[in-house]
């Protein structure tokens, strides 16, 4: 069989800042799959809810001040996390570092926050299914930003050491993207946690 | 694409020197230290395949301790401690540790040599999804050799899967075990999803995609929207069982059937996952052995897509006598009912294809045509349950068990031996014997239904499931003895094929490349394919492309890929043309190491919560180690 010459490869890119990159498509299967894991998260406290004489039990909704605290730092993080990566994509490398830096500090201040506030709900998760549930919910998304605290604090440094340019960028772009979601995850939550019982009870 | 293929009609001179240094860029280390870093996605799934056997050959031999027990009344051969792990492992290891893993090892296998690429799109995760699969598997397995085995069905329902009824640490291990091994299945999926979408040869368009490769991306998707859902069920139960949750405890606000509707959402479709890649090899194989284009190859993709999406909702049906509302159920029947309609329409288009086709009844035809004779009997008991007052008669008991082995031993493993049977000289380079073959096919085939009609009778006639003997007066001894005899039988059939897949490694007639004249691309490279799977990457302009380049004596390839570093093309994900090249990762132990980093976590919350962490964080520095980037960077470019 003759066998002919279809295609020459060899001059096209081999580095792909984009959504041409399967690395992109492998994280927005994970955040797929992570998606439907809050879903069901989601629906198994409206269904213990929906089953439940009182809910809480207590009859007292928590506290909205710190968790909308919380919302506003996460949704700004993203924002200094877009920053950062219109940086890179322009080849400024200082503005992606500066900018993840300070997506990693607020962040952390998140982190510090949530576990002020949990430390000081007055019922655990062993007394009643909510309190089961809303420990369950909180300490998924609690363990969530502490995963993407800890990636991107890898991204920065990278980023400081100069390793990204504006070709050799998936890392950012991948670990951006998972930002995102786990930022915009809180808001269901917040919205179910927070406002679902004042709705109910309202 | 095809414009600059019309320009440049230059002939591929293969240089043997360049060929020996693909081989080696893309070659495999060997040995027993090799073994921890082997990243080819042949490799890998060669070992899904293989383990995943091996599971079934172990839970096999529980199901005949269980025929067994059962063979005559008031039998004290197990007793009922034994007989509840057996039970439940015999269906936990064939539903999570054979059924699905050996689809994905099929899938993982073959499908980047049907789309004609070199490897999968991420390498090491493939690599690490196996290690996860078997150590959760070993772990699992082992429990019951130290008679700490779950206990509490494949289900695993709850309040008996609770603390207060099964205190042992068996569900422990069941529920860190299952939530385990879905991040294997998980990563499977997304992989084969990316392989599947951006990896395909130029030319090779969504509508020209072998059936059996649409198969493999609708169970990845089925995958990735149902796993999650038995993530969230059983770590809610691990959860319960380690640190006092009350999720499941109705004293507390907890609510049992919570656990049955995350379950069912996920095991609804885990039936369809473990189907669709089977109706896709069924397709591959009717293709190849009636030797022309399948009939309507559109109605089939459609419907195996249709069949997918109707998966997620049926799951109420498994719940019929749980006490739900009338509105919810008389929608679950009706969606129960409908999935035969995708169902039906796939079964006509192969009895279209078959119809006056000059069919080679080789061995993996006789197998799909069991299939068949077993699915069609399957489906018509599964409308029957799907009516409310008939399940509500037959619920729990032997026909349940007759109805869902003749859909899935029918559905999905008589196609996948056929499978094994049609692929085996790829993967091995050697046919296994036809005669061995047909010994196999009809002792399975007669042992399978001597094994498992008789269990219709035995249901109707009251007999309950998960129960480890029965009274003599209750008259149902005769049909057990058939069963369980009939059981020896199937076993003896598997046993053939399995003496006939050793025998052909040493024995077995050399195959060539394409030993049963198939259109699709595996069938285009050697067999065993070579470490790279091709020397060039082949270019496609139909669905059959081997039938083609046989017509015109002629094909055409890519060129400029890297002979010195892992490279694939990337194509586009509608109508695959090239937009780039992908370099892929050499092999590495750090998938292994995370693997076990995972495990000590997962093991160890059965024991104290504080593995979690520690997990967490062997996780994450083994993590960075993977993706920390090699010097020098320059190599990228």
């Amino acid at each position: 069989m003759r066998v002919l010459e279809g295609i020459d490869v060899a001059a096209m890119k081999r580095l792909h800042p984009d959504r041409r990159a399967p690395l992109w498509w492998g994280v927005l299967g994970l955040i797929t799959i992570e998606s439907a894991v809050v879903l069901a998260f989601c629906v198994s406290y409206l269904y213990l809810a929906a089953h439940a004489e009182v809910w809480p039990p207590t009859g007292e909704a928590p506290p909205l001040l710190w968790p909308s605290v919380n919302l506003v730092l996460l949704l700004l993080s993203s924002v200094s996390m877009f920053l950062a990566g219109q940086g890179i994509n322009r080849g400024n490398k200082k503005q992606l570092a500066i900018g993840v830096t300070i997506s990693v500090v607020l962040a952390s201040i998140v982190l510090v926050l949530r576990s002020l506030e949990l430390m000081a709900y007055d019922f655990g998760w062993q007394e009643h299914a909510y309190g089961s549930i809303v420990w369950t919910i909180s300490g998924f998304h609690y363990i969530h930003v502490t995963s993407m605290v800890l990636g991107s604090t890898v991204i920065a440094i990278l980023a400081w050491r100069g390793y990204f340019t504006r070709e050799r960028q998936i890392g950012v772009v991948v670990d951006t993207n998972y930002w995102y979601f786990v930022c915009i995850a809180w808001v269901p939550f917040y919205l179910l946690l927070y406002w679902g019982p004042r709705i109910h009870a309202g | 694409m095809t414009r600059q293929h019309t320009n440049l009609q230059h002939k591929v001179h293969d240089s043997p020197e360049e060929t020996k240094l693909l081989a080696e860029t893309w070659y495999s280390p060997r040995g027993f230290p090799g073994w921890f870093t082997q990243v080819n996605q042949r490799m890998i799934g060669r070992r899904f395949i293989i383990t995943g056997f091996i599971f079934f050959l172990l839970a096999g031999i529980l199901g005949l301790l269980i025929r067994t027990q059962l063979a005559g009344p008031e039998q004290e051969f197990l007793g009922p401690e034994l007989y509840n792990q057996f039970f439940t492992m015999h269906g936990t290891v064939m539903m999570f540790f054979f059924a699905i893993p050996v689809m994905e090892g099929f899938a993982i296998y073959v499908v980047p040599l049907m789309v004609g690429t070199r490897d999968m799109a991420f390498p090491r995760l493939n690599a690490f999804g196996y290690y996860i699969y078997l150590i959760g598997g070993i772990v699992l397995f082992g429990s019951l050799l130290i008679g700490m085995a779950p206990d509490a069905g494949w289900f695993n329902y709850v309040p008996l899967a609770g603390k207060e009824y099964s205190p042992d640490y068996g569900v422990d291990i069941w529920t860190t075990m299952i939530t385990f091994i879905e991040v294997s299945a998980l990563t499977a999926a997304v992989e084969l999803i990316v392989t599947i979408l951006r990896l395909r040869a130029p030319g090779m368009t969504l509508n020209r995609m072998p059936l059996f490769v649409w198969a493999a991306l609708v169970m990845s998707f089925m995958i990735v929207f149902a796993m999650p859902a038995v993530i969230v069920s059983s770590t809610l139960l691990i959860l319960d069982r380690l640190v006092d949750t009350q999720f499941f405890l109705v004293d507390s606000g907890g609510q049992p059937l919570l656990w049955q509707h995350l379950f069912w959402y996920f095991g609804h479709p885990e039936v369809y996952i473990i189907l669709i890649p089977a109706l896709g090899m069924i397709s591959t194989i009717i293709i190849t052995f009636t030797g022309r284009p399948i009939f309507g190859y559109t109605a089939l993709v459609l419907s195996v897509v249709s069949i997918g999406l109707v998966s997620f909702g049926l799951w109420v049906h498994h719940m019929f006598t749980t006490g739900l509302p009338q509105l919810g159920m008389s929608f679950f029947t009706a969606a129960s009912v409908t999935i035969a309609i995708p169902s039906g329409v796939q079964i006509f288009c192969w009895i279209a294809s078959l119809w006056g086709a000059k069919i080679r009844f080789a061995t993996p035809m006789l197998w799909v045509l069991g299939f068949f004779a077993i699915f069609v009997i399957g489906g018509l008991t599964g409308v029957m349950v799907a009516s409310i007052p008939f399940d509500t008669q037959v619920h729990d008991t032997f026909f349940l068990v007759a109805h869902f082995h003749y859909v899935l031993i029918g559905g999905a493993v008589f196609p996948l031996i056929g499978a094994l049977y049609y692929w085996w000289p790829k993967f091995t380079g050697r046919l296994m014997s036809e005669k061995a073959g047909k010994w196999s096919f009809w002792l399975a085939f007669i042992g399978f239904n001597v094994t498992f009609f008789p269990m219709h009778q035995m249901g109707l006639e009251g007999m309950p499931r998960r129960v480890y003997t029965y009274t003599a007066e209750m008259g149902w001894g005769d049909l057990n003895l058939l069963s369980t005899l009939g059981s020896f039988v199937l076993a003896a059939g598997f046993g053939v094929t399995l003496i006939n897949a050793i025998w052909s490694l040493y024995r077995g007639q050399p195959a060539g490349a394409n030993p049963w004249n198939a259109p699709t691309l595996e069938w285009a490279t050697e067999s065993p394919p070579p470490s790279y799977n091709f020397r060039h990457i082949p270019m496609v302009e139909s669905r059959w492309p081997l039938w083609d380049w046989q017509r015109s004596g002629e094909r055409s390839v890519v060129t400029g890929l890297s002979h010195w570093r892992r490279e694939v093309v990337l194509t586009s994900v509608l109508d695959a043309t090239p937009i780039g090249v992908q370099i892929l990762p050499k092999p590495t132990i750090w998938p292994f190491t995370s693997a076990v980093a995972a495990s000590s976590g997962f093991i160890g919350i059965i024991f104290h919560p504080i593995f979690f962490v520690m997990g967490f964080f062997l996780v994450f520095f083994t993590l960075v180690a993977w993706f920390w980037p090699r010097r020098p960077w320059k190599e990228d470019e």
